[in-house]
């Protein structure tokens, strides 16, 4: 999957505001702010927008206009609605066929088992409650065996058992070389299960790859840890001579640091505490979570 | 089964499932219970102005509106037809296939109540049947007509019912009767031109000659095809976050 300078406009709305990237195996969350063009992004991936400038392309083929990507290519769409007047099994066949798969009945017996609605299969889709729509959207986009799944908010509606499995699901296919980029607006979801995230917010990539890397690449925000020792006193005391440490608070039973460099405080931090005489229990990052990065990136 | 019949059998189940379609198909059998109320009631009203006012002029027409418009444009309103659309599947197939459903669905509901209420209000004589057979046919080609050219209206428009209402009443009701040039853009005018020609029987005023009402059929029939099928390959979803 690759954008190159990709923007959409709506009138004077401007969707998405010259992105680009490029994705390959591998789970990858779409991570913004409601609005913040998610499902833009995914809807021009998929074909079903044209860039307003710039291109799209999925396995080296336009995205927009050519329907033979679509054989390499699994779609979960968030708003879109399942057809009410067939049953679950009806509307995965029918996915099956105008794929033209080969063993039609098979592959659906098995798309459904892999999202555990063997159970419900044959009821009307009237029938069924949110989770249950999105797990057979899932079996459908699935049926073909796709290289590409694109999932737009996947877990909504899904109880966390059904989360779980959908979780696991998605991490084994990415293992078997599928290209999985979902989005979402649930930090914890993302954190858990994408390998690497894209940031979107008001249309603009605000950064992209593993969120820890892009976490130390924000030399503009400090790095907060806090610190477990045999006297955090003293450490605070020792640590402040430093330049790399500029806030330094004591908690109840804890040491709060604020280092402007992670690199530099990493190596800093043992030999001064050895140095002081004071023995270290425990060192944790307190904002090198996907939450915090977030924020620092949509507040800039 | 092939594509082609996947994208059949769900445009046929998806029109049939409506509550519209039900609604219409209520309307469509009207002409036959007149013709039954008339026959009761003795009398012989003229069977050929019953076909063209009730049939060709009011049921026709919006029967292939409800169910034209229905066969794409509301699967673009509730977001089903995205699932038909990513797939490998040519767009010319897909508006193929759901046009001719919707001709298919049109002719299904129009031609039987004409034959009916032809029988019925005519009886079985030559003259009868000929009469019939002839609203048949033209309502046949012309329900085709308007059932596909609704279908395009309804992927090029997400007002297409209110248009093609207008178009219906406004433009074939009330201009196409008073402004001459008019005419030549008038399905119904080209239905009523092919009724005259085959009934023998002088439908509407100054109908228009029987080739000319068929090239009009024709180019309605594989333009909206044509219109369609583009449509859909340029086609993008209406709404984003």
């Amino acid at each position: 999957m690759q954008l190159d300078h990709v923007s959409r406009w709506y009138g004077n709305v401007v969707a998405v505001n010259d992105v680009s990237f490029a994705l390959g195996a591998g789970v990858t969350g779409l991570l913004g702010p409601n609005g913040a063009g998610k499902s833009t992004l995914l809807h021009l991936l998929a074909g079903l927008l044209a860039p307003s400038a710039g291109t799209v392309r999925i396995g080296g083929r336009a995205a927009f206009g050519d329907p033979t990507v679509y054989s390499m290519v699994g779609l979960v769409p968030e708003r879109e609605a399942v057809p009410n007047y067939l049953t679950g099994r009806e509307f995965v066949r029918f996915n099956a066929e105008l794929q033209s798969v080969v063993d039609v009945p098979g592959a659906t017996d098995r798309a459904i088992a892999t999202v555990e609605l063997d159970d419900s299969a044959d009821r009307s889709i009237r029938t069924y409650s949110k989770g249950m729509r999105q797990r057979i959207k899932l079996a459908a986009a699935l049926v073909h065996e796709p290289r590409i799944l694109l999932l737009d908010e996947p877990f909504n509606g899904m109880d966390p058992r059904q989360r779980l499995h959908m979780m696991e699901l998605l991490r084994r296919m990415a293992s078997e070389g599928r290209a999985i980029l979902f989005s979402s607006h649930i930090l914890e979801e993302v954190e858990r299960l994408a390998e690497a995230v894209l940031v979107v917010y008001a249309g603009r990539l605000a950064a992209s790859g593993d969120f820890r890397s892009i976490r130390r690449l924000m030399t503009d925000r400090p790095h907060r840890f806090t610190i477990r020792s045999s006297d955090d006193r003293a450490l605070g005391a020792a640590l402040l001579a430093d330049t790399a440490v500029f806030g330094v608070d004591l908690l109840d039973g804890r040491l709060a640091v604020q280092a402007s460099d992670l690199g530099t405080f990493a190596r800093i931090v043992a030999p001064i505490a050895r140095a002081a005489g004071i023995r270290l229990h425990e060192l944790t990052p307190t904002d090198d979570t996907l939450e915090s990065v977030f924020s620092y990136l949509v507040r800039r | 089964m092939s594509t082609f019949g996947a994208i059949v059998e769900l445009t046929l189940r998806a029109l049939i499932g409506r509550r519209r379609t039900i609604t219409i198909a209520i309307l469509a059998a009207l002409p036959v219970v007149l013709g039954i109320l008339v026959r009761l009631g003795g009398g012989r009203p003229d069977a050929a102005e019953i076909l063209d006012a009730l049939v060709i002029r009011t049921t026709c027409p919006l029967v292939a509106l409800v169910i034209g418009t229905g066969a794409i444009g509301s699967e673009i309103d509730d977001g089903t037809l995205v699932f038909q659309l990513i797939k490998p599947v040519p767009r010319w197939v897909t508006a193929v296939a759901k046009g001719l459903v919707a001709a298919f669905l049109t002719a299904v509901l129009v031609v039987p109540p004409i034959i009916l209420t032809g029988l019925l209000l005519g009886g079985l004589g030559s003259d009868s049947i000929q009469t019939t057979l002839g609203f048949a046919v033209s309502g046949l080609v012309g329900g085709t007509a308007y059932a596909i050219g609704f279908t395009a209206l309804g992927v090029v428009t997400g007002r297409a019912l209110l248009i093609g209402l207008g178009y219906t009443l406004i433009w074939e009701g009330v201009l196409a009767g008073l402004l001459e040039g008019t005419r030549f853009l008038s399905v119904r005018q080209a239905t009523l031109g092919v009724a005259t020609a085959l009934t023998g029987d002088d439908v509407g005023s100054d109908p228009l000659g029987i080739g000319l009402s068929s090239a009009i059929l024709f180019a309605v029939t594989a333009g909206g095809l044509a219109v369609t099928a583009v449509a859909l390959r340029r086609f993008q979803l209406r709404t984003a976050d």
